[in-house]
């Protein structure tokens, strides 16, 4: 296996995008280029993500956007695993690459819904989950995630501020963020007054519906050994599944696919969460990023919210968190989103992070989950 | 029905059963595991070994969440419960219980049962503390 590296990545302010998906992801996907100092003729295979493109009336982006970007002949494909699209399309890049297929390949994730009236998109979001047996019973996404918050409240006492507690660090970290879809910091008061949309969970517990494009550059080290920008090594590239309905599955209090994939990254990139500096996770809701914390081995079931509360994953804590904002804050533009995380972690490895800089970053991870965790992924990345 | 799955009911029969016939429609698993989700084989064991059941038509709240923005479906109905339900017997099943507006009107554990005749979805009500007992033996 060669080794891979993030060479380039760019995404643009999530949030309301005025331009089309196509033109958005083509300016994006010319910027990561640009940052690893490549043309779009040195891409070998192009892996595109547009989880819900219908809703521009367009499938089968990948040749749009490779065209638009002067390599009509390059081959692409679309890479679907819901909320975790893109971060799928950069394992499938990752293997092309690792396994000597392709010296060069481009992840590209976009989505634009922003158009959709709130039942509309409610409605697409739903599409991810198993309709004849959740969503035709009335279950949104919020609620799906709302019904895992309940079962941890009641087993472990999760508290409401606990919940809060992410959200106001989310939105902290997004104040400090160009490309976050909010960025103004909440308050606890703010938050605990918000709106309730599914029990517990409320308005500001929930990602927001963002537009958004997102892309990574990813190369054989043999063929870019000297990177426009320092490039992220590949450490570990790791996909996992569960069963897809939760209620069919023995806990409702983690997600199990969460367990398998970070089990494996750990042992493929050879070290233990000790090691990581921080984390980009998946927090469509405050619930996922507790969950996620205790799923990935940074803290024993059901003491995230403590953990969280305490300041430990702040930016200046033990551990941090989201530090771009998470998909509460930052955005969550569902094919842009496991790209997105990556453009952090390579601004962060860049030192361009600006207010929200980690200092002394070594290893970073990434965990993107798709849907309620039917797929997941994480990745881990480390410095050449 | 060692080794043969060939006579499971398909997703309609599953709505079916419970719009139409008044049933909920469900398999058990050699390994032990019940669900009414439709498959080929197990999800738990990977395995086919499993027999066509009518699941309960009573159980418990295993988690719940009440929805003030409803799904497509749903529009007239918010607010409204999205359940799950461990069923008394065996198998957990996903369901909506109509006119809950505060999540203090439910508790994990609390007794419910299933509500023929109403569309769309699975529908569940309050059983009463009383009716449950009663009905246990
Ligand atoms: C929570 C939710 C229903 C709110 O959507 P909505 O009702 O359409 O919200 P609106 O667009 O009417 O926004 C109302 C206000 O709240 C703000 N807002 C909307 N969503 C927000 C969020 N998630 N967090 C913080 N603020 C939010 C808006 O900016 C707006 O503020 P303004 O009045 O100052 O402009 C929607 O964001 C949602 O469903 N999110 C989850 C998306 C999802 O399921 N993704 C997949 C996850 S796996």
């Amino acid at each position: 296996m060669r080794e891979v590296w993030v060479v380039g990545a760019a995404m643009n302010r999530f949030g309301k995008m005025r331009e089309s998906g196509r033109e958005a992801i083509t300016s994006v996907a010319l910027a990561a280029l640009g940052r690893a100092g490549l043309e779009p003729n040195s891409v070998q295979h192009t892996f595109l993500s547009n989880c819900f493109g219908v809703a521009e009336r367009q499938a089968h982006l990948g040749p749009l956007l490779n065209t638009g970007l002067g390599i009509p002949e390059v081959p692409s494909c679309t890479i679907e695993s819901a909320c975790s699209s893109t971060s799928a399309a950069l394992h499938e890049a990752f293997v092309h690459v690792a396994g000597g297929f392709a010296d060069v390949a481009l992840v590209a994730g976009v989505e634009k819904l922003s158009h959709l009236n709130t039942l509309a998109a409610t409605s697409y979001f739903a599409m991810g989950a198993d309709y004849p047996f959740e969503t035709c019973h009335g279950a949104t996404f919020p609620g799906l995630y709302a019904t895992l918050a309940n079962a941890h409240q009641a087993k472990f006492g999760t508290t409401a501020e606990e919940l809060g507690s992410v959200a106001v660090k989310n939105h902290a970290n997004a104040a400090m963020n160009p490309h976050a879809h909010f960025q103004k910091p909440i308050t606890m008061e703010a938050y605990l007054g918000s709106p309730m949309i599914a029990s517990p969970l409320r308005l500001y517990d929930c990602c927001p519906f963002s537009d958004g494009a997102a892309a990574v550059v990813v190369a054989a080290r043999e063929v870019t050994p000297e990177p426009a920008a320092e490039p992220l090594v590949i450490k570990a590239s790791v996909r996992s599944g569960s069963i897809a309905d939760m209620h069919d599955r023995p806990t409702l209090t983690g997600l199990p696919a969460t367990r398998f994939a970070a089990e494996k990254a750990f042992r493929q990139a050879k070290i233990t969460p000790k090691d990581v500096s921080f984390l980009e996770v998946h927090d469509c809701f405050t619930i996922a990023e507790l969950m996620a914390l205790e799923d990935l081995g940074f803290t024993p079931p059901g003491t995230a919210g403590k953990m969280t509360s305490s300041g430990a994953t702040a930016i200046d804590g033990h551990v941090p968190v989201n530090p771009s904002g998470g998909l509460k804050a930052k955005g969550h533009p569902v094919s842009a989103t496991g790209a997105g995380q990556v453009v952090e972690i390579f601004e962060q490895f860049n030192h361009e992070a600006g207010g929200r800089q980690v200092p002394n970053v070594e290893y970073a991870l990434a965990h993107n989950v798709g849907a309620t965790g039917g797929s997941c992924s994480v990745h881990i990345f480390g410095h050449r | 029905m060692a080794g043969g799955a060939a006579t499971l009911h398909s997703i309609e029969e599953y709505r079916r059963g419970y719009e139409d016939e008044h049933r909920l429609r469900g398999f058990r698993s050699a390994c032990g595991f019940v669900s009414a989700t439709w498959g080929l084989r197990c999800p738990r064991c990977g395995r086919s070994d499993f027999a066509e059941t009518d699941l309960a038509t009573t159980g418990r709240l295993a988690a719940f969440t009440v929805q003030t923005v409803p799904s497509d479906e749903f529009l007239n109905d918010a607010p409204y419960a999205y359940v799950l339900v461990d069923l008394d017997a065996g198998g957990r099943v996903a369901g909506w219980m109509p006119g809950i507006r505060t999540e203090a009107e439910l508790a994990i554990g609390k007794p419910v049962h299933y509500v023929p005749g109403y569309k769309p979805g699975l529908q569940f009500g309050l059983t009463s503390d009383d009716t449950a007992k009663s009905e246990r033996p």
